[in-house]
């Protein structure tokens, strides 16, 4: 079954390659687009930080790590997960959703298959220019544990993220357009560039319990560098990714329940 | 005379009418952004009060001149954001509406600038709530010197108009590559950065400042607000305006030949 999605989503890549190399130089500026957009965030701060010597007793390299992990956890969304962005306006709206029910495959994986979001790349290039220039100014023994704990770390994130915008996406069932419901949560992952603890305590706890995108940034970037954050709560985040990926697919399904369309 | 002048701001008013019509129509749109703008300010605050917790200034400004700005620059920040022809060109062009939008009896610049202008004056009302919430943040004074106002009004008027003639320029490459989703997010970055709207400029080093002071976003948000938070004399206005006003000449001109060349290569889509 693994094999055969795997395969499903390949074929889904390529038609969609297809359709992105209509525009050649769109398909080119879409993807250099997110790497200026960050890279303008990143030179602000590089501005910002060159004339002070930390942020809350955090180093500029440190930042960058912070920054580049949760930009990793975020290229991940971004890349294979932007379309539930459109399922109300470009699905659930215009009908097309209909045409997902009557396949016999996963209406979800169909959804998430049917648009490679080439503008991730630019996230994922960022993120990694961040974590590999940060690395050498951080003070971490990188290990092999410590390396495969920033991969799981990073796939972590990426689920979080996932099944967050998935959790509120599903509110497209209802309302018809979910954009402003899901925005207004995605965006909360703005906080998390940062040290959680230059903010009010509670949004350093409404970012680690509620809506966990510090588990796609702060907690990992901590615990790597030893600031305070056990490994109990670092090793949490496969955890925390997992029982939010779950119950955001419940409230997928839970959703497709009440689906009725659009006509046409 | 009048009469004809009258009919002609009527025809360009209702299409400037449209703007906040279509802004306004989904309300939990309108919401949504207050509570994202919101949410940025708070982020900005508390970065720019950890940056400024053992350094008195940086770049000159200490952290109330920095965090006035800063509020001020948000607020303002469809000034320079949000002209967004680059975006509405690739529109029209991409659903087929500039067939339609080329054959109407008026000028189509001028028409397009009406409906910018609307678009920002709008987005600027929808701000207040944010200005509030900026204010309880962190309860910065306004000037009280009716000249400030003046100048703040004027330059961002002639700001504005500067970056219009520059994105009209930029959106005629949708006669050419016809999607232009990227060109826009790439301008939008570009904007973001060089108009002040994350930094005052003051702070930037020298490079990027000469970047920034050739590319025309400064000029409808960094020039303006800078005055109006005293970053920049009020005494300078004369010279910033007619500075702005050498820029809308050159790019007003230019971006009417560049439109009359390209738009021969259009594609009406659909049919």
């Amino acid at each position: 079954m693994v094999l055969r999605y795997a395969g499903l989503y390949g074929e889904f890549l390529r038609q969609r390659l297809k359709v992105l190399l209509e525009y050649r130089i769109n398909f080119l500026v879409g993807a250099l687009s997110t790497l200026v957009m960050q890279g303008a965030s990143v030179l602000a701060i590089w501005v910002v930080m060159r004339q002070v010597p930390d942020l809350n007793g955090w180093t500029l390299a440190e930042i960058w790590l912070i920054y580049g992990l949760l930009t990793l956890s975020k290229s991940i969304n971004h890349m294979f997960a932007d379309n539930l962005w459109t399922l109300g306006e470009s699905y659930v709206r215009t009908g097309m959703f209909d045409r997902f029910l009557v396949r016999p495959i996963d209406p979800l994986f169909h959804l998430l298959a049917d648009r490679f979001c080439h503008d991730g790349i630019g996230d994922l290039i960022i993120g990694l220019i961040l974590v590999f220039a940060a690395a050498p100014g951080v003070a971490i023994a990188w290990t092999v544990p410590k390396v495969l704990y920033l991969i799981v770390a990073v796939i972590s994130g990426g689920v979080i993220f996932i099944a967050l915008n998935l959790i509120t996406g599903v509110s497209a069932f209802w309302v018809m357009d979910s954009v402003p419901v899901i925005r207004v949560v995605f965006e909360t992952h703005e906080f998390a560039k940062f040290p959680l603890a230059i903010y009010p305590q509670a949004i350093g706890i409404l970012l680690t319990w509620l809506i966990p995108y510090g588990f796609a940034s702060f907690v990992p970037a901590a615990y790597l560098l030893d600031r305070g954050i056990s490994p109990a709560m670092a090793w949490a985040a496969p955890f925390v990714a997992a029982v939010l990926f779950t119950i955001a697919y419940r409230a997928w399904l839970f959703g497709l329940r009440h689906y009725s369309g659009t006509g046409s | 005379m009048i009469a004809a002048v009258r009919r002609q701001a009527s025809i360009y008013f209702s299409f400037a009418a449209m703007a906040p019509k279509m802004m306004l129509a989904y309300s939990i749109w309108v919401w949504m952004e207050f509570f994202v703008q919101s949410m940025g300010l708070v982020i900005f605050v508390a970065f720019w009060t950890a940056v400024y917790a053992d350094q008195a200034t940086i770049g000159g400004l200490d952290l109330d001149q920095t965090l006035k700005y800063i509020i001020l620059a948000r607020i303002f920040a469809p000034l320079a954001m949000n002209t967004n022809m680059v975006f509405r060109f690739g529109t029209m062009l991409r659903e087929g509406q500039i067939g339609i939008e080329l054959l109407r009896p008026v000028d189509f610049q001028a028409a397009n600038y009406s409906v910018s202008i609307a678009f920002i004056l709008t987005d600027l009302v929808m701000q207040i709530p944010l200005a509030i919430v900026g204010w309880l943040l962190y309860r910065f004074q306004l000037p009280t010197d009716p000249w400030v106002w003046t100048a703040f009004i004027i330059s961002a008027l002639l700001g504005n108009a500067y970056v219009f003639f520059f994105d009209w320029i930029l959106g005629c490459a949708a006669f050419f590559i016809t999607e232009t989703w990227g060109l826009s997010v790439l301008r939008f970055a570009i904007a973001g950065f060089f108009s002040g709207a994350l930094i005052p400029l003051a702070m930037m080093p020298d490079w990027l400042r000469v970047i920034a002071t050739v590319l025309p976003f400064s000029q409808a948000l960094y020039v303006p607000v800078g005055l109006l938070s005293g970053i920049l004399p009020v005494s300078d206005a004369p010279t910033i305006w007619l500075g702005q006003i050498a820029g809308i000449l050159v790019l007003g001109f230019l971006s009417r030949q560049v439109f009359r060349l390209s738009v021969r290569k259009v594609t009406v889509q659909g049919g």
